[in-house]
């Protein structure tokens, strides 16, 4: 018997060597090594399955599950992918948020009760997610990140359920379609809206360009950042010479391979891919080799320093060619928000390197710490009474680091249509920035301004 | 009779299922504390009763389903198979297919699931008999690869094949375990709310868990009742010497065919409870790693046993959340003493980013493992460690702890 076992040995190591390689396919961002005081916590067993509301001494508080106002303690869970394909760009969100939550806690926390985060490591995998999602319930007042779309819609109804909110570390425009957004708050411009602003912006510079080449991943971040660029270039009068929607799979070459050829073989004056970084280098690259000469764009995921680094063979063609636009703030950024961010930053961290998704993590922990806040002065913590807070969040500001926004009202109140317009910029990398040269700091076009948010742009998950 | 239990007299007594008293009574005891785990009074076990992991325990019974499966073409038929995982895949989306949302954005007819669930296996066993005359002509190694195959081929389909599974990186909602008779509006039975079944309060989960806690016992009962037929002997002989079978007169490729059609059928329910159980899954889900965790369960419970499988099943489900609240915990304790204990574990885990541990659970720090991460490392060892040092995994543990009390006080 154990002989006839020894190949299943040998297969099985190949297997999990296979399973392994599968994993990051994200490109190879640089990762900044930041240290992060994260408060672990053995898990409450004891806690009533539902708790009383209690009071405070003196001021009337309202509390329920994740609050505990002996302890002085506010617990909020993070569902984010530390391990999966997109590790590579939320560990930094992640790490931001912690720094920002000990800046917080630091200064005296939410009326003097400290922000706890529970933060657990979804890999990527939507059952995980809600499996993670069932551990945290009994523990947290809401959910302060989700990574992942189809992963933040499975758990949209437990959610509803437990009267919390998730905020979506996507830019689905899908967010603010009032069947989904009851229990979601979305942050920043959405991928379909990034594409009408880019476009005009860049149709503004080039007014004789006439055609655009347009190709993107499968699914919600792909299709609707797609689907914007296509209302875009009508708009625009721009002819579309290839249509590429949903045609990249990162994962298989030959899907890649196709693209470039239809790139290539139709050319155009702005080429719109959106897909991971990796894939996104890997089209342009052998678009270049091919001779594509034309303005590029996307969707900004694409975008990381790397690609301009001292390694990159493709580094003085990015900075020609490339333009995008950011939902939030580059670490260069000239606004009172970002110099705060990054200050407090170098605070916690002397050594830490420049990587704008440190940045993002920051703009969602401020979010959160304003809600809490508008919370306890409505005298109410309860799940209910933040979920309330945060849905009559009328305008919130980040100074900067974020453009500014509203949470209430209908879906075209609420749809973030601000991008920071960027270039790569090698000079910005070596002096030690995130490697962009803002272009504008605050750009809405004429067509995001104007476009009627009736429905999401793409319908992803019905 | 008494204090004999090996003794039997009858054939139908040896052959029972459960054929000696010490098995009756540990398999009663252990279904009693099954059912006792939602309400929490089970001393030493309360915590089970949380939802968090009322739902691992669901899991575990949609993946001794699934295993019982692989065991039937691993274990007892002695067929290595690395496709498991796309059977599951094909279950899944054939349940998502029958019983989806009619109104929904992918194809779905709104069937119950006296239909669907069904349905998802039939048409799994039908894909794995299909897919046999390709795999019955190679062994070993080879029939390895051969089934490792099915598993791209798989891929490339359920990401493509956008109307049925959604697509990659957006997936699809699958229709939820509920009882219908047909497209009546209230479901007879559903497992979606709070309620009382005969007069009892049950959360949601815990009667989702009674519901996959009663089908992982009937396909158990079945897969065990396999063993002893013609059929599960047949596999056996195969297992133990294919050419030798054949000269018995076991048709081999027949008998191949009926391995690879069960195993699959185990599979395709598998998948659909579990995308069913989710909610919404994407294609990426059916992937090797799935595979290779079956496999996993199989020879860490031990290869051949019905048993075996639960034990493997539990095993390989609960490891990630056990270990990571053991990581948690030795953060708890080296953050807070000074003691010998802290300075022991503090070099497993990291506490800050300048700290050097085996296991880095921070974001955005440096070196070491993620929990994750840290789970398919010892997948790898068990596995390895097992087939070296146990082949007969858990449950030759167990057979040793028997064996040893059997005897006692005596050595042997």
């Amino acid at each position: 018997m154990k002989t006839k076992y020894k190949w299943v040995a040998i297969v099985l190591a190949l297997g999990l060597v296979l399973a392994a390689c599968g994993g990051d396919d994200s490109a190879d961002t640089t990762e900044a090594a930041a240290p992060a005081t994260t408060e672990a916590e053995t898990p409450d067993t004891t806690e009533a399955e539902t708790p009383d509301t209690t009071e405070a001494e003196g001021e009337m508080i309202l509390t329920d599950v994740g609050v505990d106002l002996e302890a002085g303690t506010i617990t909020v869970g993070l569902l984010s992918d530390l391990t999966g394909v997109f590790s590579a760009l939320v560990k930094p969100v992640v790490a931001g948020y912690q720094f920002q939550v000990d800046a917080i806690n630091a200064a005296g926390g939410i009326h003097g009760l400290e922000i706890k985060l529970e933060v657990r490591d979804t890999v990527y995998t939507v059952d995980t997610h809600v499996q993670l999602y069932e551990e945290l319930r009994d523990k947290v007042v809401t959910i302060g990140h989700s990574t992942g779309s189809p992963h933040t819609v499975a758990i949209k109804d437990q959610l509803a359920e437990d009267n919390m909110f998730a905020i979506p570390l996507t830019w689905y425009s899908g967010w603010s379609d009032p069947a989904i957004n009851a229990n979601i708050v979305p942050h920043g411009e959405p991928y379909c809206l990034e594409s009408m602003n880019v476009l005009g912006f860049i149709m503004a510079q080039n007014p004789d360009f006439s055609t655009i080449a347009i190709a993107s991943n499968a699914g919600d971040y792909g299709q609707d950042s797609a689907q914007g660029a296509k209302i875009a270039a009508e708009a625009l009068g721009l002819t579309v010479v290839y249509d590429g929607e949903a045609k990249i799979n990162a994962a298989d070459e030959a899907t890649l391979a196709e693209v470039v050829t239809g790139i290539v073989s139709n050319p155009a004056d702005i080429v719109w891919v959106t897909t991971s970084p990796g894939a996104y280098a890997g089209i342009y690259g052998q678009s270049l080799a091919a001779g594509v000469v034309a303005v590029w764009s996307g969707a900004a995921v694409a975008w990381v320093p790397s690609f301009i680094g001292p390694d990159s063979a493709i580094r003085d063609a990015v900075v020609r060619d490339w333009i995008f636009g950011l939902p939030y703030s580059p670490w260069n950024a000239d606004n009172p928000g970002t110099k705060a961010a990054i200050e407090m930053l170098k605070a916690a961290d002397p050594d830490i390197a420049a990587f704008d998704y440190y940045l993002e993590g920051i703009g969602e922990a401020l979010l959160i710490e304003r809600i809490l806040n508008d919370a306890y002065e409505n005298g109410d913590l309860t799940r209910a009474g933040v979920l309330a807070a945060a849905k009559s969040l009328e305008s919130m500001s980040w100074n900067g680091l974020w453009p500014d926004q509203s949470f209430v009202g209908e879906p075209n109140d609420i749809v973030g249509r601000t991008a920071i317009i960027v270039k790569p910029s090698i000079t910005d990398l070596e002096a030690g920035g995130s490697g962009v040269e803002i272009l504008d700091p605050a750009y809405t076009s004429d067509i995001a301004a104007a476009f009627q948010f009736d429905e999401t742009c793409f319908d992803a998950f019905g | 009779m008494r204090g004999r239990p090996l003794l039997h007299t009858r054939y139908e007594a040896d052959q029972a299922i459960l054929n000696t008293m010490t098995k009756k009574v540990m398999v009663g005891l252990f279904l009693i504390t099954l059912v006792l785990v939602p309400f929490g009074v089970v001393p030493g076990i309360g915590f089970l009763a949380k939802s968090d992991w009322l739902r691992l325990l669901s899991t575990v019974a949609i993946f001794v389903i699934g295993a019982l499966g692989l065991n039937i073409l691993l274990g007892v038929a002695g067929q290595v198979s690395l496709g498991h995982a796309f059977f599951m895949g094909v279950g899944a989306y054939v349940a998502a297919a029958l019983g989806g949302d009619p109104e929904g954005l992918r194809l779905g007819f709104g069937l119950p699931m006296w239909i669907w669930l069904p349905a998802a296996g039939i048409v799994a066993a039908g894909i794995g008999v299909a897919f046999g005359p390709a795999a019955v002509r190679v062994r070993g190694l080879y029939l390895a690869f051969v089934t490792l195959g099915l598993v791209f081929v798989g891929d490339y389909v359920f990401r493509n094949w956008i109307s049925v599974t959604g697509g990659a990186e957006v997936g699809r909602t699958f229709p939820p375990l509920e009882f219908r008779l047909w497209k009546e509006e209230v479901p007879l039975i559903d497992f979606a709310s709070d309620g009382a079944w005969f007069g009892i309060l049950l959360t949601s989960e815990a009667k989702t868990f009674y519901f996959l806690l009663a089908a992982a016992l009937l396909f158990m009962l079945l897969a065990k009742n396999l063993q002893r037929t013609r059929v599960g002997r047949a596999f056996q002989s195969i297992r133990d010497r294919d050419v030798a079978a054949e000269i018995m007169g076991v048709d081999e490729v027949g008998y191949k065919l009926r391995a690879f059609g069960i195993s699959s059928f185990y599979a395709g329910v598998s998948g659909a409870l579990l995308a069913s159980f989710v909610g919404s899954v994407i294609p990426s889900r059916w992937d090797l790693f799935l595979s290779v965790q079956f496999i996993a369960i199989v020879l860490i419970g031990g290869a051949g046993t019905v048993a075996g499988v639960v034990l493997g099943s539990a095993f390989v489900t609960l490891l990630p959340r056990i270990v990571q609240d053991a990581t948690f915990w030795m953060q708890d304790v080296v953050i807070a003493g000074d003691s010998f204990l802290a300075r022991v574990l503090d070099i497993f885990v990291a506490t800050d980013a300048t700290d050097f541990g085996l296991i880095n659970t921070l974001p955005g720090t440096g070196p070491g493992l993620s929990v994750f991460q840290l789970n398919q490392v010892v997948y790898g060892l068990l596995i390895i460690g097992f087939l070296i040092f146990e082949p007969l995994g858990l449950f030759g543990i167990w057979i040793r702890i028997r064996n040893y009390w059997k005897g006692w006080p005596f050595t042997y």
